[in-house]
């Protein structure tokens, strides 16, 4: 029988692949859950930076050692799978809107007190530079298709740079925003409109830390995985895309 | 055995199995926590505690591991690893690593929610959640939402996983329409995780950063609204419990159709009616869990009306499940038994679903053991018979070994009537009045004896329980081989080898035309 | 104020978009609504339509366990390498095993959800000539204000033969004031007014417990119903009335009595 062949007793079986990384990973951030509690709850910072010594480490070791164990030897399958992933985001930031259009309308008096007028122009410039952003990177995928390395590595670089300067002028508004006084705890819309902004800046730096992941093999040239830089793409378009509702539901709405 | 091999696997039958081990601790411990609240409603005023956080806080272990530690891994971790590759003829799922951080970060989730033992202040807010007590409380209320996030993170990453295995990885030759209705099944499931885990996720962070960092999500004096979170919690969670019940359903279609070796019973209207209407209607009906919430009116009689429609899809699955045994060759091994026992126990908890979704009738009966009995019987009886049939299924496939038939029905004939005492009773004194989530009914004292029998219910239902794991746990240790196909399935995963080896096969499967996975043949 | 009604109209509009999808149904569930101003007492109409509910289920159940039981009994493997010998589906046949269910479900569902809805309409639609007594609830007492400014805790007195409405609200958490006899249950929450009416015909008392999980001492938060004959309770008001008059008598500066002060209870 087939199953005496592969399986006697004690005999050396074949070798089982591992990897060690997503175990580090999980804890990584199951210290990230304790240290919240230590600090919020608990009221105890000591612990909670002890905590975060054990989470970070944890967490950017275990990113690091699974991107060097992967990259490059994917099936290609990963551009189908970042379109499930992105419906998964985009459910968070409909999740936010609806809460946002639920409170909105079921009260009379909106914006509640304490609002201040919100910037016109700025949220205008920052469209401006991400939409451009995302014309740079198809524009780089294209290049790279025809095998253009060089120029492929000129604009894959331009939209990082585009979407640093991005993240800059949010980070520019927000201080703004809080030295006036307006900050997330002030009421209702303020609590929205930090949280969203927030949720969407912290996706431009997801956004820019796959791009980073794929820095060294575009600087060096080489192996450059055709179908990553597709799904970094992709999820780039999509961060893009979200800012529009952004733009037009929290400023101009 | 190698230590090193099992923990970081990245096999995706041995995750499935880190999943089995861990849900069904999870099971053990929520089942406890259970144990103690039916001690402590033994009698009226305090029995076993006499601080009512207490039971608060067991009851709250107990809903939110019961669901998001116990059965939805189960489902979607154990089964849909184990089953998923194999039905398909692929040699692992697409990305084996994000496999095992899904399970890990499981781990971790289960962790945290078992941590309301060891801190001080633990949640005591219920697996709902609700604001304005959840932002209020002294419990710990980040502990729930980092547990939910976590594990949500977990299953949404293993949907996305599972979505593009079946898209891309079957063997040449299977085509959808000779899927099995399993793996049907858990697609649905996971495409449901997909669309709603985010937005428990939004809802449950909107708690912690209501109490822990100042925002006003649902503070109505900075102008936030109380309602948001339950629309948002119930618009994920309603789906939820079709997530549970797709591969649920799905096992038990493979059971019954194995054990009574004929083909399943119109297999499309099951795929396209049944799991395609789920999935469509799952979405359009949260607000039956809100008919006393004081939602807008238009909302509730509109959602009535998709609720009550529910009833069509599942009522199309039922009638498949029934057609299956027509004329057919049953054998009653005791995979077969917790089968049938949900056919036959999912129709108590279904229909008495239909009472509650119509809003005037849920005024009186809302927020009742009557509720509570209702979803026993769909989750806690035939949600937990079909994990069990399940595991009692495939249990020579993934141990290579035979569990034991006599202990097995033993197990089973305990936990079917302990469930109907106790489940049953729920629902009596629901209709009668009795309140849920009441750690003493000095005011109820007509239901003591009602109380006692369902406690008295719940021990027999518990030994019955742990006799089964207790099966598994020994036959899997020194069980007689199990051969590679003893119920004779024609389905792909016993075609391999059991244990399969890691790659599943030797040289990766084909089918031929005629195949099908419920084409029996004599023999 | 125009916002509020712009907003009425368009509630009551999809209110009757998704009525109207019942209507046809609702004549089959016999009904006619009368246009005469009569009490509809929904905690009647409860317990009729309970009744007819629980019957269709068991009905339907008993139907598909009795196939069932007999498929299982009558398809015993006999010999070991038995298989099944259940006839293939035609395409005709598979489509019709699919499509006669889905009708014969959905006019059960929709016969349901008109009936429902008419009771709806019942526990909704408020009698006009009624008592209304605000209700704010907290942890863990149920405050009632009856119009006059009289207040109580924890009981609700009312007079036999009329309609009580209830305008809840909340202070702290979630509440849900629950009145088995009465069939009614709804939630009171901080932030928002909701309501409730029932329909006490006869002296007596009745249970009030608390139906929401709002803290710790939950399963203690309980209250009483209590109904008098018309006269007594004109009486018990006008001693309650005096009363107040009295305790607001020296604060005459304007400001209510701050909390509602411990009542003398009376039984
Ligand atoms: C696996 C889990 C599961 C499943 C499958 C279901 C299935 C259903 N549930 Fe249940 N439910 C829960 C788990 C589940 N539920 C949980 C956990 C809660 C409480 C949560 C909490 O508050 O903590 C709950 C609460 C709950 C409520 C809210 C009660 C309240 O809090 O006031 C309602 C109201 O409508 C409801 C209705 C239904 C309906 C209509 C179905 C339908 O899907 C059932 C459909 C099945 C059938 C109808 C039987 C088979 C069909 C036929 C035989 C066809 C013919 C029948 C007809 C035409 C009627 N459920
Ligand atoms: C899948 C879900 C699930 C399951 C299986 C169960 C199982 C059980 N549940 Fe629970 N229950 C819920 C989901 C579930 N429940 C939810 C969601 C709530 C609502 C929470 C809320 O209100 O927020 C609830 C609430 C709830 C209440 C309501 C309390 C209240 O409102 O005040 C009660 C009361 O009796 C109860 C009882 C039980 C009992 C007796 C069992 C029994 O079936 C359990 C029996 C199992 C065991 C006793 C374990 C067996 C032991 C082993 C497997 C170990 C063996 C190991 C070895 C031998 C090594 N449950
Ligand atoms: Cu008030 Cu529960
Ligand atoms: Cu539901």
């Amino acid at each position: 029988m087939a199953y005496d062949a592969h399986h006697a007793e004690g005999h050396a079986h074949a070798h089982w692949d591992t990897s060690v990384w997503p175990f580090v990973i999980s804890f990584g951030i199951l210290f990230l859950a304790v240290a919240f509690s230590l600090h919020f709850v608990y009221h105890s910072s000591f612990a909670a930076i002890l905590s975060l010594g054990l989470a970070f480490p944890m967490i950017i070791a275990g990113v690091a050692g699974w991107t060097s164990e992967a990259m490059g030897k994917g099936e290609g399958l990963s551009f189908g799978a970042m379109g499930w992933f992105i419906l998964a985001e985009a459910m968070i930031f409909i999740s936010f809107f609806v809460a946002y259009w639920y409170t909105k309308l079921h009260v009379e008096v909106w914006p509640p007190a304490g609002n201040i007028e919100l910037p016109k122009v700025m949220p205008l410039v920052m469209t401006f530079v991400l939409v451009a952003s995302s014309l740079t990177i198809h524009y780089a995928e294209h290049l790279l298709h025809l095998g253009n390395k060089a120029g492929f590595r000129t604009w894959y670089l331009l939209t990082m740079v585009l979407g640093a300067i991005f993240l800059g002028m949010s980070i520019y508004e927000w201080s703004h925003l809080i030295g006036a006084g307006f900050t997330i705890s002030t009421n209702a819309f303020s609590t929205i409109f930090f949280s969203v902004t927030g949720l969407h800046g912290s996706h431009v730096v997801v956004g820019l830390a796959i791009f980073m992941a794929g820095l060294p093999s575009v600087l060096r040239g080489t192996d450059i995985d055709e179908g990553f830089m597709r799904t970094a793409g992709l999820y780039w378009h999509f961060v893009d895309i979200i800012w529009f509702f952004v733009v037009s539901q929290i400023y101009y709405w | 055995m190698n230590l090193k091999e099992w923990i970081f696997t990245t096999d995706h039958k041995r995750v499935g199995i880190l999943y089995l081990i861990g849900s069904l601790a999870a099971f053990a411990v929520a089942g406890i926590m259970a144990l103690l609240m039916r001690a402590e409603l033994s009698t009226i005023g305090p029995t076993i505690t006499a601080n009512p956080t207490n039971y608060n806080v067991w009851l709250y272990t107990h809903g939110a591991v019961m669901i998001l530690g116990f059965q939805i891994p189960a489902l979607t971790g154990f089964f849909a690893n184990f089953c998923i590759p194999l039905m398909i003829g692929a040699k692992d799922v697409a990305f084996p690593r994000v496999n095992a951080l899904s399970v890990w970060l499981f781990y971790v989730g289960v962790i945290l929610a078992l941590m309301t033992f060891f801190i001080p202040d633990p949640p005591d807010i219920m697996w709902t959640g609700y604001p304005p007590y959840s932002t209020i409380t002294t419990g710990n209320t980040a502990m729930y939402s980092f547990t939910v996030l976590i594990l949500g993170f977990a299953s949404i990453i293993g949907g996305v996983n599972f979505l593009t295995t079946v898209a891309y990885m079957r063997a040449p030759g299977i085509t959808l329409n000779k899927l099995n209705i399993f793996v049907w099944c858990t697609l649905g499931a996971f495409v449901l995780q997909l669309i709603f885990v985010p937005v428990l996720g939004t809802a449950v962070s909107l708690i912690s950063m209501d109490k822990y960092l100042g925002t006003n999500f649902f503070d109505p004096a900075k102008g936030g609204d109380v309602l948001t979170y339950q629309n948002l919690f119930w618009f994920y969670s309603h789906p939820a419990v079709y997530v549970i019940f797709l591969p649920f359903i799905g096992v038990v279609f493979e059971v019954i159709s194995s054990h009574a070796r004929s083909a399943v019973f119109n297999y499309k209207m099951v795929v396209y009616g049944g799991i395609g209407g789920i999935v469509l209607l799952a979405g359009e009906v949260w607000v039956h869990h809100l008919y006393v919430s004081g939602m807008a009116d238009w909302l509730r009689i509109g959602q009535m009306v998709t609720t009550l429609m529910i009833s069509i899809p599942v009522g199309l699955m039922m009638i498949s499940l029934v057609g299956t045994l027509y004329k057919s060759s049953i054998a009653f091994t005791t995979p077969m038994l917790y089968a049938l026992g949900v056919v036959f126990l999912f129709l108590i908890g279904g229909l008495t679903g239909i009472p509650l979704a119509v809003p005037s009738l849920t005024l009186a009966v809302s927020d009742t053991y009557y509720v509570v009995g209702h979803f026993h019987y769909v989750m806690a009886v035939a949600g937990t018979f079909s994990i069990f049939a399940g595991i009692y299924h495939w249990f020579p496939k993934f141990s290579g070994r035979m569990y034991n038939e006599f202990w097995g029905k033993v197990g089973f004939w305990l936990t079917f009537i302990g469930s109907n005492v106790v489940f049953w009773t729920m629902m009596d004194i629901g209709v009668e009045g009795m309140p849920r989530r009441y750690y003493d009914y000095a005011h109820f004292p007509q239901f003591e004896s009602a109380h006692q029998l369902m406690t008295a219910g719940a021990v027999v239902l518990g030994v019955g329980f742990a006799i089964a794991v207790l099966n598994w746990i020994i036959g899997a240790i020194k069980g007689p081989l199990a051969g590679d196909n003893p119920w004779g399935s024609p389905s792909l995963e016993w075609t391999t080898v059991s244990p399969p080896p890691h790659g599943n096969w030797p040289t990766p499967p084909s089918v031929a035309d005629d195949w099908h996975p419920y084409a029996y043949k004599k023999g | 104020m125009h916002k509020q009604q712009v907003k009425g109209t368009i509630r009551r509009t999809l209110t009757a978009v998704c009525g109207s999808m019942l209507a046809a149904s609702s004549w089959a569930a016999g009904v006619a609504q009368s246009a005469v101003p009569k009490i509809n007492d929904p905690a009647r109409g409860w317990d009729s339509l309970w009744h007819e509910v629980i019957v269709d289920i068991t009905i339907i159940g008993i139907l598909f366990a009795v196939v069932t039981a007999w498929f299982v009994f009558s398809s015993r493997r006999t010999a070991d390498n038995q298989v099944g010998a259940s006839p293939k589906l035609t395409a005709a046949s598979a489509v019709g095993w699919t499509v006669l269910p889905i009708f014969i479900f959905l006019s059960i569902d929709l016969y349901t959800a008109a009936n429902g809805w008419v009771l709806w309409n019942h526990y909704r639609d408020v009698p006009a000539d009624r008592l209304e007594v605000k209700l704010e609830s907290g942890m863990y007492s149920w405050d009632y204000t009856y119009p006059n400014g009289v207040r109580t805790q924890n009981e609700l007195i009312v007079p036999a033969g009329k309609p009580v409405l209830l305008r809840m609200t909340s202070r702290d958490t979630l509440h849900s004031h629950y009145i088995p006899d009465f069939r009614v249950k709804e939630d009171s929450m901080p932030g928002r007014v909701t309501y409730l009416w029932f329909y006490p015909t006869k002296p007596g008392e009745h249970l009030v417990t608390c139906a929401e999980y709002c803290g710790v001492m939950h399963s203690y938060m309980a209250g009483r119903v209590i109904v008098k004959s018309a006269d007594e309770y004109a009486a018990w008001m006008k001693q309650e009335e005096t009363q107040l008059a009295a305790a607001n008598a020296p604060a005459e500066a304007g400001t209510p009595a701050a909390k509602p002060a411990a009542k003398p209870k009376k039984t």
